[in-house]
């Protein structure tokens, strides 16, 4: 019997008052984005930790350009032999997933024939393929960046949106062009290692211990943070907020000065970052410097600098001798393939290329579509330099066409602004899955990106039967045992209200939580499997983690005392926090196990 | 036993000893009117006897195969041939492990491992021919019966031969077999492994020490060091090998040393390319034994139970493994 979570209260022919889903192109391969129908209740959903806050109304382009056909391309183009890539359904503004399968078994084994030449044709010119794709939007951000809006006339930069979308098309065409392949291969390696005996919460260390560009960004934020110290301002970081810091600093003048020009010159370099993957509502770090700002605020709080050299070494030997103990156990035969595996995985690396790419696509290329919607708001004289994202992508084509003035639509942006609103009070209570709730899940993306496994099905199976849960468990992600107070987030903006030592809990991290892994203590999350961010960069970090949680959020009160056991991959709630409880939180199921 | 003579030839080192026939059985069988005995025992079991008929049976045709006397000629074939061993062995009355060998048991289509009796360190003649009446009446047993009931076997067609050879006296046995015997892996050699005799091994009743070594390259995988409870070892005064408490410092300590198992891996891997198929066997490792000098096999079967699974793939092939494991199919 399968379980039926009821979407009645999410169908809908309307999307933000005054929308009904339309399109004036095909802007998919298989399925499009929608709202919630009826029909969909026969389908598995699951609420995507992506985006915690809702996606706008110009977001409906992340959807129709990203994850639905940039996935759903991929899919088809490898091909994937079983998927057609991801779908996705809004439940006011938040999206929830789900994958695509193909279900006629010829069709099946037709595609199955095909991926025999492509996948080892990619997986041989990765390095080239990678370096080309990554040149191409680097091109396309270059090109973009040195626009002057400024001197644009309306139309023509309704011309300038209309480049930066296809530049945002187009870097998730490559995104998910290279990352199913990518994820093939080693979710075959994973499946040769288990299979030969070995465990399989030593395999992700096989591939860590490689430089990425995030990584990178984060040794810059220390670099900075020591500057700091040793210019005898950590005392103004400790006295100011971190949104305050800016101006802070500025009147600080002196050594402050000084600092502040290197940070410029980090963020002329890394500071083209959103808070969060591919949302054009998001700041980047040079708009909006707080969250950088906040990050060596609380790095400063650490009395020892992090040593990413040393880590990077630890990671480096780690990962060595997990291999040299994996290659031990296995016969000469098997050795071959092991060897031939991770060669290939190596090469073609996707723990990697996982957090590498964000830098390059999903923390960037929604800027200049920002750029273009903010220089628009200014020309027609808007309210809020934020008012063209609540507009839909024909009404804001409408607008630099001069087809409707900004006037005819104040209203409606009001309206969808207070939905906005209504709907991000309401994500700490959003269903984590809503339709049919399957057995198993056999999508590799669904289970090693969102970690829905079956463990985290019978989670949320048995928390909506009323059972109690204590110990909560999920995927052992990084290993180690950690105890604190448990700092329960909702989304990036907050980072910097962690403590050194504290544990950080969340649906899941995406890369510009990177900078936290260096003073928390462990980090549980809703989601993941062990390839997601927090689950790699915990490992890279020494961090204690478990994913896959399912209800970790919901359960766990902000200020509650729990022990992870990133080796076991079980979270123990100790105490219940009677005050400061998250905002929008539930309850947790348990009056929690007396310390 | 014949396998023995055969791996005698083959260069493998096993103990002294000589076999009582399935001739002789058949023989015993006839002069002592056993045949009779056993044919009304069975004709009342009907065709689909339940347990408490079939340990009727089981008792009724024992205690006779106990009772009966051995035939005066037979009786002193087997004595001569147990003061011959003697002989060779040096030892009067020396110790003997005595073993059931049914005809069915080797055979291929199915496996009676472990279904026969076997008494170890039995010594002298009176009790070396009771101990063969007792391994005759094991074709008996209730485990036996059934087995043969539930796959329509008579047991006519599976007479019972009788191995006595001399007991080594085992520092260490055990079992080892020339493929994995769950997964079927047949790139590895596995050893199971006591203190003392195999019997308590055999039977099931101690986790052994667990060693997997590399067929390849004679490299050890893993090597498990169990906490054994149990030894099988010799009772002077009962003059037979008995099961009784592990003693504690032996409890946790590994059973093999490297070149130990190094020795057991290159018999078994000797012994399934003399035959060209998976073999399973019973090893002992003397108490005697110096570094360099083989390992003692007691008992040699085909592996019948596991399929010998495919091998892995010749090299790394990332289109099958995502196949399997990524899309879940098979190719």
């Amino acid at each position: 019997m399968a379980d039926v979570i009821p979407l009645d209260e999410f169908v809908s022919d309307e999307w933000y008052p005054g929308f009904k889903p339309a399109y004036d192109h095909a802007p998919w391969m298989v399925d499009p984005v929608d709202t919630f129908k009826k029909k969909d209740e026969e389908t598995f959903w699951f609420l995507d930790f992506h985006w915690p806050r809702g996606l706008t109304p110009m977001g409906w382009i992340w959807g129709e350009d990203g994850y639905n056909w940039g996935t759903q391309l991929a899919a088809e183009t490898l091909p994937l032999p079983p998927g057609r890539g991801m779908t996705s359904r809004f439940a006011g503004t938040h999206l929830y997933g789900s994958a695509v399968p193909v279900t006629d078994p010829r069709e099946i084994g037709a595609r199955a024939k095909r991926i025999e030449k492509s996948l080892p044709l990619f997986l041989g010119n990765f390095e080239d393929i990678w370096a080309t794709r990554r040149q191409e939007t680097e091109d396309g951000w270059a090109y973009l960046r040195s626009v002057d809006l400024g001197k644009l006339s309306l139309a023509e930069l309704g011309e300038n949106l209309v480049q930066a979308r296809a530049y945002h098309k187009r870097a998730f065409e490559i995104h998910f062009e290279v990352m199913y392949p990518l994820l093939a291969n080693f979710v075959g390696f994973y499946g040769q290692c288990v299979e030969f005996g070995l465990d399989p919460g030593q395999i992700g260390k096989f591939l860590q211990g490689y430089d990425t560009k995030i990584m990178e960004t984060d040794r810059e934020l220390w670099r900075l943070t020591a500057q700091a110290r040793s210019g005898g301002l950590a005392d103004v970081f400790a006295a100011t907020e971190a949104e305050n810091l800016s101006a802070a600093l500025s009147a600080h003048g002196g050594a402050a000065s000084t600092w502040l020009s290197h940070f410029e010159d980090f963020l002329q370099i890394y500071g083209w970052r959103t808070e969060g993957s591919c949302d054009l509502a998001l700041p980047s770090w040079i708009e909006d410097p707080t969250p950088a700002l906040g990050t060596i605020k609380t790095f400063l709080l650490k009395p020892e600098v992090h040593d990413f050299k040393a880590a990077l070494d630890a990671a480096i030997a780690e990962r060595e001798e997990a291999v040299d103990a994996a290659r031990s156990v296995l016969t000469r035969e098997e050795q071959a393939v092991f060897d031939g595996g991770l060669e290939s995985c190596r090469a073609a690396n996707f723990p990697w290329w996982q957090d590498d790419h964000n830098y390059y696509i999903d923390l960037k290329v929604s800027l200049p579509m920002r750029w273009a919607c903010q220089e628009i708001a200014g020309r027609v004289g808007a309210d809020a330099s934020d008012d063209m994202f609540f507009l839909f992508w024909p009404e804001n084509m409408q607008l630099v066409r001069g087809e409707r003035s900004y006037p005819d639509f104040k209203p409606i942006i009001e309206a969808r602004k207070q939905y906005f609103d209504h709907w991000y009070q309401r994500r700490a209570s959003m269903p984590k899955m809503l339709g049919t709730i399957p057995d198993s899940v056999d999508d590799p993306i669904v289970i090693e990106i969102f970690g829905l496994n079956g463990h985290f099905l019978d989670t949320i199976k048995a928390a909506a039967s009323g059972q109690e849960v204590r110990t909560l468990t999920g995927i052992p992600a990084s290993k180690g045992i950690a105890r604190g107070i448990a700092r329960v987030l909702s989304n990036a903006d907050e980072l910097h209200r962690i403590q050194p030592g504290e544990i950080l809990v969340c649906e899941s991290t995406s890369p510009n939580w990177t900078p936290a892994f260096a003073k928390i203590a462990a980090c549980v999350c809703d989601g993941g499997g062990t390839l997601s961010h927090a689950a790699i960069v915990g490992r890279e970090y020494g961090v204690p983690t478990v994913t896959a949680v399912g209800l970790a959020t919901a359960i766990i009160n902000d200020g509650d005392e729990i022990e992870v056991n990133g080796t076991t991959g079980t979270v123990t709630v100790f105490h219940t926090a009677t005050a400061g409880s998250t905002e929008g939180a539930e309850p947790a199921a348990t009056g929690g196990v007396p310390s | 036993m014949g396998r023995l003579s055969e791996l005698l030839q083959a260069g493998v080192c096993v103990p002294a000893g000589f076999s009582v026939t399935i001739d002789a059985y058949r023989q015993h069988c006839a002069q002592s009117r056993l045949d009779a005995v056993i044919d009304t025992a069975l004709a009342g079991l009907g065709d689909n006897p339940g347990p408490a008929p079939i340990e009727q049976a089981s008792r009724t045709i024992r205690a006779e195969f106990e009772q009966r006397p051995i035939s005066t000629a037979l009786a002193k074939d087997i004595t001569d041939a147990y003061d011959d061993l003697c002989l060779h062995c040096v030892e009067v009355n020396v110790p003997t492990a005595v073993r059931s060998s049914a005809t069915g048991e080797d055979s291929d289509d199915a496996s009676f491992a472990g279904i026969f009796d076997t008494y170890l360190g039995v010594s002298g003649p009176g009790r070396i021919l009771d101990a063969v009446r007792a391994c005759w009446g094991s074709l008996f047993t209730e485990r036996a019966l059934d087995y043969r009931h539930r796959r329509g076997i008579s047991h006519h067609e599976m007479p019972i031969a009788v191995g006595v050879i001399e007991l080594i006296h085992a520092r260490a046995s055990g079992v080892a077999f020339s493929i994995h015997p769950v997964t079927g892996k047949s790139d590895r050699i596995v050893i199971e492994g006591n203190w003392g005799w195999g019997e308590a091994v055999v039977q099931g009743l101690v986790t052994p020490d667990h060693i997997e070594i590399g067929k390849s390259d004679g490299r050890v995988l893993r090597y498990d060091v169990a906490s054994k409870k149990i030894v099988s070892a010799f009772d002077y005064a009962a003059g037979r090998v008995v099961e009784t408490d592990m003693p504690a410092r032996l409890v946790d300590r590994r059973v093999l040393d490297d070149e130990q198992t190094a020795a057991v891996a290159e018999a078994v891997a000797a012994i399934e390319k003399h035959y060209g198929f998976p073999v399973d066997v019973e090893w002992v490792l003397d108490r005697h034994r110096r570094a360099g000098e083989p390992i003692c096999i007691v008992q040699v079967r085909p592996v019948t139970a596991v399929k010998v699974s495919s091998p892995p793939p010749a090299r790394w092939n990332p289109v099958s493994a995502a196949t399997k494991y990524a899309f879940h199919r098979t190719t």
